[in-house]
């Protein structure tokens, strides 16, 4: 793997040489949080940022998506047109989740548009300088490692020590200043980012296996009726969450009766109408209970997904702790109630 | 040859008339609407009123005096289809908040509060009055919304798709901070969607003006309004009734 060292001032520069060639889009701040948003100005980047709101799955798959525009039965044309783009400031976990969401709409019927996105996105990761408050990424999915990015980059004093990861990463070398990195550069940043999985705020404290085998055990338990009293079955905890890949699907018609667009957007299994299908003119709902739906987020990220993916379907990135106003989704809370019983 | 125009009318009852203004706000889309339907009764916009048949009833606001009941009986027997549309016809709306006191007539309409024409009961939706097909929430309701389910009423759909999740699906799809991680609070966890969350994306809390979802938690709502929202225990306890009162456990 290829190493170089990139300056405070280099970066800089190196960001303006990204963003004159397409769209770079990076953590950039919103009020008290971060968005991953398109930069106007190399200023804009934070690289200090502790986390985003959603996570960067939304640039090959935006929230909303038209996929399809029709103005008669049999006249309709496709509204998906990927562009190159740049994403730059992935955190490792992050770049975990990217990787699942490749691997989750690759399998089965192939997701033509999040692939098309995906496969015309160069992925810079950055290491976590700052950790948010409900980080544990450093004792979940320890599995898997980070891939799939073109680049790394971790903080070091006065710059960045640069990790070329593939083909597209290196041809980025040539937009920017970058200098030999030596070996204690390489060794410190490695130390940097063992110590980022070290020091997060909280904690899983049993192994992936033992946690999936007492998950799975608990189902017919009560405990999720206790875990999920507060629960409003908003969603959002399913919204913000980087492994999540679920989605509507719903036509809109225009007022001529004819013409619409067919879209698609981010959907939640915690809330009713997704477990909601049609029996026979009527409707029945399959997971009715609250505590079920509950329940069914932790069975999707501690047990059912492991063997496709070799690891839960969590990557500790803390978004859906923060965004519940209960407060009752943290997966370290309830997973660690969980195994003490 | 073109289908014949869908007749519809406008009918209001105890309401401040917001939504049909917000309909003649319309502009283009009201505009198309009319090429597909035909007015025979709207208050707001004309003058005319008939007895004909009506293919599609728009009522509007709340069902708050038996005498009322009448009229909107009348309604039922000349609609093919009745469609509720704002928060006062679909939940009774702001109108409820007199639901639980006693004491306003005085305070509101001082020395005349006892004219025969300001007596009023509860106040209530108007599916407590006849059956309705449809119902598009809000205060006022949503333009767009409209024009979504009539786009499909018009033309004959009979299921329309409406979100019953809560807002915070759609304020997190637009990636707004949460209003509690601004020190805030909100009313988005138990509010229908449907309206695109723009209240918390301007800075403000979603007061559920489009009602209760179907389940909501109203106790976690009491609890985290009062926790995570600052909001005095009473005050916690009774905010949903600015737009949900009938739908609310203690109505
Ligand atoms: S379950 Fe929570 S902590 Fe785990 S990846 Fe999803 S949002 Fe992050
Ligand atoms: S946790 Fe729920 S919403 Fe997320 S991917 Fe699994 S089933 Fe879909
Ligand atoms: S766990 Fe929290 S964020 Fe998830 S649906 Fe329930 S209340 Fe909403
Ligand atoms: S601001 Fe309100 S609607 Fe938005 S996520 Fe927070 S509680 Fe939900
Ligand atoms: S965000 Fe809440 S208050 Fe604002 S329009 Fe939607 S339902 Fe009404």
């Amino acid at each position: 793997m290829t190493t170089r060292f990139l300056s405070d001032g280099a970066l800089k520069q190196f960001v303006q040489a990204l963003m004159a060639k397409g769209p770079v889009i990076g953590p950039v701040a919103r009020k008290s949080r971060f968005v991953f948003a398109a930069l106007e100005a190399p200023e804009d980047l934070r690289l200090d940022y502790d986390t985003t709101i959603l996570p960067p799955k939304k640039l090959f798959f935006p929230t909303k998506q038209d996929l399809v525009k029709f103005d008669s039965p049999s006249s309709f044309s496709g509204c998906v047109e990927p562009k190159e783009q740049v994403l730059l400031g992935v955190h490792p976990h992050d770049i975990k989740g990217i990787d699942m969401s490749d691997k989750f709409y690759a399998a089965n019927i192939p997701d033509s548009n999040y692939l098309a996105h995906r496969a015309k996105t160069t992925i810079i990761g950055s290491n976590v300088q700052k950790h948010y408050k409900h980080a544990f990424f450093g004792s979940v999915c320890r599995e898997l490692k980070p891939q799939g990015h073109d680049m790394f980059l971790t903080r070091l004093k006065g710059g960045y020590l640069v990790e070329v990861r593939s083909k597209k990463g290196e041809e980025l070398l040539a937009l920017g200043k970058f200098e030999p990195a030596s070996r204690e550069q390489a060794a410190e940043a490695e130390a940097v980012n063992a110590a980022a999985e070290k020091n997060c705020p909280e904690k899983l404290n049993d192994t992936s296996d033992s946690v999936r085998e007492k998950v799975r055990a608990s189902f017919g338990s009560d405990i999720w009726n206790e875990l999920s009293r507060d629960c409003f079955s908003c969603g959002s905890c399913n919204i913000v969450c980087p492994t999540c890949f679920c989605f509507d699907v719903q036509d809109e018609w225009n007022l001529d009766g004819v013409s619409g667009v067919r879209s698609r957007c981010w959907d939640a299994c915690l809330v009713s109408e997704f477990s909601e299908v049609s029996v026979q003119g009527g409707s029945e709902n399959f997971r009715e209970e609250r505590a079920e739906r509950y329940r069914h987020r932790f069975m999707r990220k501690a047990v059912y997904l492991n063997d496709a993916l070799g690891g839960p379907a969590c990557v500790g990135c803390g978004r859906c702790s923060g965004a519940c106003t209960a407060d009752i989704a943290n997966p370290t809370v309830a997973i660690n109630t969980i195994m003490e019983r | 040859m073109p289908k014949p125009r869908v007749k519809v009318a406008w009918f209001d009852f105890a309401c401040c008339e917001g939504c049909q203004i917000e309909m003649t706000n319309f502009g283009e889309p009201f505009v198309q609407l009319l090429q597909h339907v035909e007015p025979v009764e709207f208050r707001e916009a004309m003058s005319e009123k008939t007895t004909e048949r009506i293919n599609v009833a728009f009522v509007e606001g709340s069902f708050t005096r038996e005498a009322d009941r009448a009229r909107l009986e009348e309604i039922r027997t000349r609609s093919d289809i009745v469609v509720a549309y704002g928060q006062c016809a679909v939940s009774g709306g702001i109108n409820a908040l007199k639901n639980h006191m006693d004491d306003y007539s005085e305070a509101v309409y001082g020395k005349d509060c006892k004219r025969p024409h300001l007596d009023s009961q509860k106040a209530l939706p108007v599916s407590a009055a006849i059956k309705v097909d449809y119902e598009i929430p809000g205060c006022p309701m949503d333009k767009a919304e409209f024009i979504r389910v009539v786009s499909q009423l018009v033309h004959g759909t009979t299921r329309v798709y409406q979100p019953s999740y809560p807002v915070c699906m759609e304020c997190k799809r637009r990636e707004t901070v949460c209003r509690y991680d601004d020190g805030d609070h909100c009313l988005g966890q138990v509010a229908r969607a449907g309206c695109g969350a723009p209240c918390p994306a301007d800075g403000i809390p979603c007061e559920a003006c489009r009602g209760f979802v179907d389940n909501p938690n109203e106790a976690a709502l009491a609890k985290v309004l009062h926790e995570r929202g600052g909001l005095p225990k009473k005050w916690a306890d009774t905010k949903s009734r600015m737009f949900a009162a009938n739908q609310r456990g203690d109505a």
